[in-house]
């Protein structure tokens, strides 16, 4: 077991090590660098940027240099704990991302959340009860989620709210509580824009959730020892919950490794309809203004977050599931 | 005007279908009524507050803002005489004499929107500046400029008394400081400013006393003031202080951060506690208007909570320089708080649901029916403020392209670009887009500026005539087409097809537009391409010689020689080119690139004598260039001196001192302009 979660964690590390090559390498792909774009920018703001300031520019952030210097230069940084300056926001990486990092968990969590408590019971309804009308509602709604954009269904519940209930637009707090300290009103006031953009986040992936589910739980409930099991008189709910249902989790376990990263990035159209202050929209504008240490280090902390998720849940499956277990012993 | 009575169902038609395109469901018809109304009300008359230097009529004592009162009696502030000094700049509010308290809300999109925060809060702190039409040079952070030795030699003024936001005075030392250890600091600013130098041969400045200091030049350089007052290398430390320009800077503070001042390794260790990689990049952040909260600053309000943060907030300035005709000292809002949105539709919603007091930047002009109609649940009132340039939409041909020999043989044949804007129906652009705001035409700007070459270019080669256009093109030798009836190539190798190369996002719909464009250019048997890329791709195309035609606006022509980028080929680093060979050797002075000929040289030249000229020749000048500019169709004018650009204002009803109509400019930083100093809450 241990020997298992070693060899994991040494392959972790060189996947790390191969995605900060990688993510380096394809943020430097596009035309252009930080001071192009940056030019092009102001000039679609009706601003110019003189010859003169963009060769100052150039030599000011050293982009004359070749690109596996740049990338020593940041490597070197990165290993002493320090990711470098934003150049756009013109502040150290780690407190441009440190900020929004926190939001982004807590609105993903509560969607990751929502998604759960939704998916799993219908998912085991519709399983349990196939072809029934609650089954074909739950399909229906399902494939419904599924369907709609989420960016679209934000925008209609972004008018809706300004429409029918004078909602303030967009963001995580109402504006006069946005620079106050932390407080019980200010929690409040989270709280209360909490729950659309979870909904809308977590909507498309209940879908998702509900259809694994049923289809798992399917598979399982047709085998013999879910037969022999009622054969031998247990009661219903128990026959369904304890073996069945553990066996059609898996499948739960094994996309935690999937679903960290997008707990950091997943919402990158909906954060920025809803304007949220994610890591989403920050990596997105990072990425088109082609700055590029700061959209290197959302792009490794991404990468890192993906390999820890994985190693997860190797580690829950392990766990849950015996077989594999027994395999690796 | 009984003529426009007669085709209201056309009109109205055009108007519902663009709604129905923008909007879909969401917009109701109420809304076209209404915009078919307002749109002679919408765009008022244009008006703004006056620099008043008469001494008769400065005011005699001074007055300030009730919290600046308490802290000057707690001990904590000089009192407000001291504070402001000798010489205030007066300014004459545009109704009445307002009342102090209250914050602005608006709205930016980060770091990189600064812009937003210098067009409302900078003042502006340019030693110089325009009067609301922006057309004449009035003195603002300085008192006076003087002209001497036939042009050499300009004398400023500055105001005696006056003060850093920190309380130290502001003298001739932070021109000489700046001049000598900034601007002339290899490391802070590795190449000079074309401002700083006429001909190509550099100034110097030069101290006479505490309040006065010499620019001088070794030509005569007489369009030194205008440089001032624009938007420039020399326009102030709020606008240029973040890459080591303006004019001016707090020498009492930043020369703790300045290797001549401290030594190496205390400047090294400043550094390195700060997280910056080398002094300079630290220097010119400490020197960032919209991101040090530290720096002493000239401008009315001062920055609290910079630009990189969610919410940027600035507030009043308690040794600001402005005062009203009454000596009340300005602004009279206290605090501007600008809240960062994620993007531009946010910012849009937000507007339309009154969360701002005063937005322009970044409105949509396609939503206008929406503004309107949300006017009295939001609290707001929407003004337009159309342009004062000849192109919301311009299109450019690439005189330089050469990779496809018979393409660059027709954009350099006058007739053939001629006829290409004939072939353009501007009016039904005009409806679709502009919603009918704009002002279908050539490149000329409006007819009262001063460079305006005459009524009659606004039409010259810019209006529809398919006739004539098709008459032009078969007679340059573009006779034969083919079976869908698209004009063929000279050289026998198929159809002449032309590509134009648009931006998406931004003010104006280039891509839909050209797409229209398309469309009526097969009525004279022009095959166009519409090619949208992405912006670093667009200028690494232009950069490359690689664009066709391209799709841009004109903004800020109307100061022709401030702001000449699309006039003619000027600017190497740009998303649209008219030719980036010519642009690099009209930049290098004809070191590099290809030299010009005939007609566009003639421009070329006329532009570069405009600047050591007075201003009379100088205005001849100006309008010549217009003249071949218009004729030659280097460039072909679209949709002009429309609101697209900035030019939406969502203001509320209560705020008072708000201009009908403003001058719209990046040279006028509008709505600086207008001076929100003056702007107040009425209740």
């Amino acid at each position: 077991m241990l020997a298992y979660i070693g060899r994991r964690v040494v392959l972790a590390v060189f996947t790390v090590w191969a995605i900060s090559v990688l993510s380096f390498a394809i943020i430097q792909l596009p035309p252009g660098d930080y001071v192009s774009s940056y030019i092009a920018q102001m000039a679609s703001m009706g601003s110019v940027v003189t010859d003169e300031e963009a060769q100052n520019l150039r030599i000011q952030y050293g982009l004359g240099q070749p690109m596996y210097v740049q990338y020593l230069k940041w490597m070197k940084l990165i290993v002493q704990g320090d990711f470098g300056m934003s150049m756009e926001w013109k502040r150290p990486n780690t407190e441009v991302i440190g900020a929004r990092l926190w939001m982004t968990v807590l609105i993903s969590v509560a969607a990751l959340i929502l998604t759960w408590i939704l998916a799993l019971p219908i998912g085991i309804y519709s399983a349990v009860r196939q072809y029934s009308v609650g089954d074909y509602v739950a399909t229906f709604i399902g494939f419904v989620g599924l369907a709609v954009p989420n960016f679209l269904l934000a925008l209609v519940l972004l008018y809706l709210g300004f429409v029918l209930f004078d909602a303030h637009i967009g963001g995580l707090f109402s504006p006069e509580l946005q620079d106050a300290d932390w407080s019980a009103a200010k929690v409040w006031d989270l709280l209360k824009h909490v729950p659309i953009p979870a909904l809308i986040l977590g909507l498309a992936g209940t879908a998702q959730q509900i259809r694994i589910m049923r289809a798992n739980l399917l598979d399982e409930l047709r085998k013999p020892y879910v037969v022999t099991a009622r054969s031998k008189g247990l009661s219903e709910s128990k026959v369904v919950l304890k073996y069945p249902v553990r066996v059609a989790l898996n499948p739960f376990a094994s996309t935690i490794g999937y679903t960290l990263p997008y707990i950091v990035s997943g919402s990158i159209i909906v954060s920025l309809v809803l304007g949220l202050p994610t890591v989403g929209p920050l990596l997105l504008k990072a990425l088109i203004a082609q700055d590029m240490f700061l959209a290197g280090t959302i792009v490794l902390l991404l990468g890192v977050m993906t390999v820890i998720g994985t190693l997860i849940s190797d580690i829950l499956l392990v766990w849950i599931d015996p077989r594999i277990r027994l395999e690796e012993t | 005007m009984s003529q426009r009575r007669r085709t209201p169902q056309i009109r109205t038609l055009r108007s519902r279908l663009t709604i129905a395109l923008v909007f879909g469901a969401l917009t109701v018809a109420i809304a076209a009524g209404a915009l078919a109304q307002s749109k002679s009300t919408l765009i008022g008359k244009l008006e703004g507050p006056e620099v008043v230097t008469d001494p008769a009529k400065l005011p005699k004592a001074f007055h300030e803002a009730p919290q600046l009162a308490e802290q000057v009696k707690a001990g904590k502030l000089p009192p407000v005489a001291e504070r402001i000094g000798q010489d205030p700049l007066v300014i004459k509010p545009l109704h009445e004499i307002g009342k102090y308290g209250g914050a602005w809300r608006g709205g930016f999109t980060g770091p990189a929107d600064f812009w937003n925060g210098y067009r409302c809060c900078s003042g502006p702190d340019h030693l110089m500046f325009w009067d609301y039409t922006g057309d004449k040079v009035t003195p603002n952070i300085a008192k006076g400029l003087d002209m001497q030795d036939g042009g050499r030699t300009w004398v400023l003024h500055l105001r005696r008394g006056m003060k850093w936001s920190d309380g130290k005075p502001f003298t001739a030392d932070d021109l000489v400081f700046w001049f000598e250890d900034i601007y002339r600091n290899k490391d802070l600013v590795p190449t000079p400013s074309a401002a700083m130098a006429i001909n190509g041969k550099q100034g110097v400045i030069e101290k006479v006393d505490t309040s006065t200091v010499k620019f001088k030049f070794p030509e005569p350089y007489f369009m030194f003031p205008d440089m001032l007052a624009g938007s420039t290398d020399v326009g102030g430390q709020a606008w240029r202080g973040a890459v080591g320009l303006g004019a001016y800077a707090p020498a009492h503070y930043l020369k703790q951060f300045h290797p001549k001042y401290v030594g190496q390794a205390e400047l090294d260790k400043k550094v390195k506690d700060a997280k910056f990689d080398s002094w300079v990049r630290m220097f010119l952040y400490k020197n960032d208007w919209s991101l040090n909260p530290d720096l002493p600053v000239l401008s009315p309000w001062k920055t609290v909570t910079p630009a990189n943060t969610p919410t940027w907030t600035l507030e009043r300035n308690p040794y600001s320089v402005y005062v009203d005709t009454a000596g009340n000292q300005l602004p009279y809002i206290d605090r501007v708080v600008l809240t960062l949105a994620e993007n531009l539709e946010v910012i849009n919603l937000r507007a339309i649901a009154g969360e701002y007091d005063w937005q322009q930047r970044h409105l949509d002009l396609g939503k206008l029916p929406v503004f309107l109609e949300n006017q009295v649940k939001g609290g707001y009132k929407v003004y337009l403020d159309p342009g004062d340039y000849g192109g919301d939409m311009v299109i450019k041909f690439n005189l330089n392209y050469d990779a496809d020999p018979e393409i660059a043989k027709w954009f350099n044949t006058t007739d053939f670009r001629r006829a290409l804007s004939l072939g353009i129906d501007r009016d039904q652009i005009n409806e679709t887009f502009w919603l009918g705001t704009g002002t279908p035409g050539s490149v000329v700007p409006t007819d009262s500026n001063k460079y305006n070459p005459g009524p009659q270019y606004r039409k010259l080669w810019a209006t529809l005539d398919v006739k004539k256009a098709n008459e032009m093109l078969d007679k340059i030798g573009l006779a034969k087409k083919d079976a869908e009836g698209f004009r063929l190539r000279s050289d026998g190798k198929g159809r002449l097809r032309i590509e134009i190369m648009t931006l998406g996002g931004q003010f104006v719909q280039f891509t839909q537009i050209s797409e229209m464009i398309r469309e009526q250019w097969k009525k004279i048997g022009i095959d166009l391409q519409v090619q949208e890329v992405e912006r670093s791709l667009a200028l690494k195309r232009t950069a490359a010689n690689e664009q066709q035609l391209g799709a841009w606006n004109n903004d800020g022509s109307e100061h022709l020689f401030t702001f000449p980028l699309h006039v003619f080929p000027f600017e190497v680093a740009t998303v649209a080119s008219s030719g980036p060979l010519y642009a690099k050797w009209f930049q290098s002075a004809g070191t590099q690139g290809k030299e010009p000929t005939g007609r566009l040289k003639e421009l070329m030249d006329k532009y570069r004598k405009a600047f050591g000229v007075p201003e009379k020749e100088r205005i001849e000048l100006g309008k010549e260039v217009w003249k071949i500019a218009a004729d030659e169709v280097y460039i072909v004018g679209v949709i002009g001196m429309g609101p697209a650009s900035m030019g939406v204002r969502v203001v509320k009803t209560n705020m008072g001192n708000v201009p009908s109509r403003q001058y719209n400019s990046p040279d006028g930083k509008t709505p600086t302009i207008s001076r929100p100093v003056t702007f107040y809450w009425k209740k």
